[in-house]
């Protein structure tokens, strides 16, 4: 039997080495001692890919090494996610609309950030890629979700998202939204009235997890 | 002094040779939205369309004074003419390039490329384009590009597939790598023989911000040495992105200048490429021509700070996005001449 340390030590490493099958190993066994499944998931996978992040930032690791590491913490959190009981998931229960906007095709950074979506036990609804400007604001009303995520790579299709934008708040004033992409600054996102930028993957979460906490204490 | 023509300009600078004034060149697509409407195209027309391609260059060119015409305008030329459907947004008013909604090809075993890739259509249009342009406007150098084998792979295949190959399955990323080298080499040879005065190699997804260093000299460097010497001059190699780290493995594949966006250190990458190194750049195509609180003294600014940075041409980071604000497009080429006309680091003035 192993510990519950040594376990969340092997989840972490298996991430950052991109090795999925201790990952799956680990997974396996953490249910199968029954250890608590968010805490593997939180304090393991994820922070494993804390790991990964501060990789990145200093030249380490490139995308590709990213995009491994991301397979390898899915294989942990497809075996541990469906054994979360709902109410605990993060305490959060909340919604997010994510896709790249229409005319981009390129959809690596966007499913690096619902990955991360994915692990703090956001409900995500994924419109993929080239999505028609307008399907984000249907999706936005059909699942009332607290926050629209859209990606753009291209400065060419940057611009749709500030239309975007527009039309969701026209409706619901109360949605977040947070943009990112390669074209994408700070300074472009305040311009188009979002509510949030994300630089890289790393930082969408906790930026999403602000905009709800901004916006409950609006409305309180 | 005399004032030298577009060409002329264009030409000397590829010499070293001393001319009259900095130039506003692209090697990307610099289509403008004031010379579609005068003609009376619309965007999604004109990209498949020699006569309408050529004609709405050549005019974005003579509206603003740039020093070159520059064909095509969208990147998946290659790719239909493999086999692929495109998508080409015909009924959207928005500026949309086209682009490749589903890829045929799903895994690397199944790249083949047609032997006779390089006379397919729509990629036989450009030479259609190019030939145009010749006649109708032949005081204009015409700039043409090709992908990068790495870049145009991201046309054909998930991109993910090649990333993430590159640790699991190289030899099958080199045969890829290897096969789109081919196809980027012979309709280059075909875009110069054509007419092209010169050509970019735009492999754009190989900044830093994406792969290593060591994986751009292992995989990149050697394709990238491979095109260049298969191609006439001049020849350019652009990359998007953070490209510092690996701007003297760039300026050692056999290209006659360097290409770089505004994430580039212009300074460093002077510094260390030396006093004789032609790099061109590297201004932001969305904050100067585009945005809309974008005033006309800040793109000036900007342009001086460009020209200050060290470049021997002012030549958009990217391709030039098509709604610009006119007064803000004509005063950047306006400060590329004036506040140009002191010599650059790699070229003299007349």
């Amino acid at each position: 039997m192993a510990t519950k340390e040594e376990l969340l030590e092997k989840l972490k490493n298996g991430v950052v080495e991109y090795e999925e099958d201790p990952v799956r190993e680990a997974a396996q066994q953490a249910l199968d001692e029954g250890y608590d499944p968010l805490e593997m998931i939180m304090d393991g996978l994820a922070a494993g890919m804390e790991v990964v992040g501060d990789l990145y930032d200093r030249n380490e690791y490139f995308v590709p090494e990213i995009l491994m590491c991301a397979d390898a913490m899915y294989v942990g959190l497809n075996i541990l996610r469906p054994h979360v009981p709902k109410m605990q998931e993060g305490g959060l229960n909340a919604q997010v609309v994510i896709g790249s906007v229409q005319g981009d095709v390129h959809d690596i950074g966007k499913n690096l950030v619902k990955m991360m979506f994915d692990v703090a036990g956001w409900e995500v609804y994924d419109l993929g890629r080239d999505v028609p400007l307008e399907k984000f604001v249907e999706e936005q009303m059909r699942t009332d979700s607290e926050v629209v995520a859209m990606s753009a790579m291209m400065t060419t299709t940057m611009l749709g998202m500030k239309k975007v934008i527009q039309m969701i708040k026209e409706k619901n004033p109360n949605v977040a939204i947070m943009l990112g992409g390669a074209p994408v600054t700070q300074d472009v996102a305040k311009l188009f009235g979002a509510d949030g930028y994300a630089e890289s993957a790393g930082n969408a979460v906790s930026e999403g997890i602000k905009m709800i906490s901004r916006l409950r204490q609006m409305q309180k | 002094m005399s004032e030298l023509s577009a060409r002329e300009r264009v030409e000397r600078v590829f010499r070293r040779e001393p001319v009259d004034t900095m130039p506003f060149f692209s090697g990307m697509g610099m289509v403008l939205r004031p010379a579609i409407k005068e003609l009376g195209y619309k965007f999604p027309q004109i990209h498949r369309d020699p006569v309408k391609l050529a004609r709405a260059a050549i005019l974005s060119s003579k509206m603003f004074g740039f020093d070159s015409v520059v064909v095509p305008f969208d990147m998946t030329c290659e790719s239909q003419a493999i086999g692929n459907t495109i998508s080409l947004y015909e009924d959207s008013e928005d500026t949309l390039y086209p682009t490749i909604p589903e890829k045929m090809w799903k895994s690397m075993d199944d790249v083949t490329i047609p032997s006779d890739i390089a006379d397919r259509w729509p990629i036989s249009l450009i030479y259609e384009a190019i030939q145009i342009v010749k006649k109708e406007a032949p005081e204009y150098p015409v700039g043409a590009w090709q992908l990068g084998p790495f870049t145009q792979a991201g046309q054909v295949l998930e991109l993910d597939i090649l990333l993430k190959g590159i640790f699991k399955q190289k030899a099958k990323v080199e045969a890829t790598m290897d096969k789109l080298s081919d196809m980027c080499i012979a309709i280059g040879q075909k875009l110069q023989a054509a007419g092209a005065d010169y050509i970019t190699l735009r492999e754009m997804g190989t900044g830093t911000d994406l792969i290593s260093p060591r994986t751009w000299k292992d995989v990149i460097q050697p394709r990238m040495r491979r095109i260049f010497a298969a191609w006439k001059s001049p020849k350019i190699l652009h990359i998007c992105g953070a490209t510092n780290l690996i701007i003297e493995m760039m300026n050692d594949c056999g290209a006659d200048a360097i290409s770089v966006d505004i994430k580039n250190s212009l300074a460093e990458s002077r510094q260390k490429l030396g006093q004789n190194a032609l790099i061109f750049g590297n201004f932001d195509v969305f904050a100067l021509p585009c945005k809309e609180e974008t005033t006309v003294e800040q793109a000036v600014e900007a342009i001086k700070t460009n020209i200050d940075g060290g470049v021997d041409a002012v030549w958009p980071g990217c391709d030039l996005w098509p709604d610009i604000k006119e007064a803000n497009m004509k005063a950047i080429v306006e400060t590329a001449r004036t506040y140009g006309k002191k010599p650059s680091p790699a070229v003299g003035r007349l």
